[in-house]
């Protein structure tokens, strides 16, 4: 399993810069602490698509063993069915967690681009 | 045992299943040589027993040591028996078929058991991706 936690954690760090009261400061310094800062939500962004990435070959992974696996049974090189039904079940709830994600990311995307401006 | 994998309620029901297999194919050896009355060491077949261990670091179930029954072996008088002694009687393997099939029972019990966690495991899964919906 992929550890989501730093992401979102970095999200939600992002999201208390915008939702957070600014402190007001004296405008001597305006590149200092207290303006979220444009230039790191590349970073932000990069984890994203990295932990994504990361992911979706991770459940790529566990899809392709569990296909040799199927092989391996079918040309008789490997006659433990039980490892094969653990792999099909650990490829299954994966690509079903993965779909998941990926259709609440989609239905987000597209609540984002119906907001009528 | 660490429980912090995601998958290792679905490896430790499947070192069950395998585990119940091997115990499978011990009954299984046992109850095919109920009648062998010599096991290619002058003796006749020995009862097996298979022993499991647990994993200490997945929490599973693995096989450890395939014993034999050192209990004493059946003398059935059969005065024909070109292996018979002396006596008339002939030394058969220490198998009681009855409690073979008690065993056989056993490990279908607890194989059946294994599948069911597997299947409410894969299930409680599900409901929990539900959510996403």
């Amino acid at each position: 399993m992929v550890n989501m936690n730093a992401n979102v954690s970095g999200i939600s760090n992002s999201m208390k810069g915008i939702l957070e009261p600014r402190p007001i400061q004296p405008k001597i310094n305006p590149d200092s602490s207290g303006m979220p800062k444009i230039g790191g939500s590349d970073v932000k962004k990069a984890d994203f698509a990295n932990v994504v990435k990361n992911y979706i070959s991770d459940v790529d992974e566990l899809q392709q063993s569990s296909n040799m696996s199927i092989k391996d049974l079918l040309s008789g090189k490997n006659e433990d069915i039980t490892s094969v039904v653990s792999e099909v079940a650990k490829a299954d709830i994966s690509f079903k967690l993965l779909v998941g994600v990926r259709n609440k990311l989609i239905e987000a995307y597209k609540q984002t681009m119906n907001m009528p401006l | 045992m660490n429980v912090d994998n995601f998958f290792s309620p679905l490896d430790i029901s499947i070192s069950g299943l395998k585990a119940q297999g091997k115990q499978m194919e011990v009954i299984s050896s046992n109850v095919a040589n109920a009648r062998t009355s010599d096991a290619g060491n002058g003796e006749p077949y020995r009862r097996l027993e298979a022993t499991f261990k647990s994993d200490s670091d997945l929490g599973g179930v693995e096989l450890d040591k395939i014993l034999p029954d050192m209990g004493d072996f059946l003398r059935v008088y059969d005065p024909g028996n070109p292996q018979a002694d002396g006596d008339g009687y002939v030394a058969m393997p220490n198998i009681n078929l009855p409690g073979e099939m008690i065993n056989l029972n056993i490990a279908t019990r607890v194989y059946q058991a294994n599948v069911a966690v597997l299947k409410r495991y894969q299930r409680m899964v599900e409901n929990t991706l539900e959510l996403l919906r």
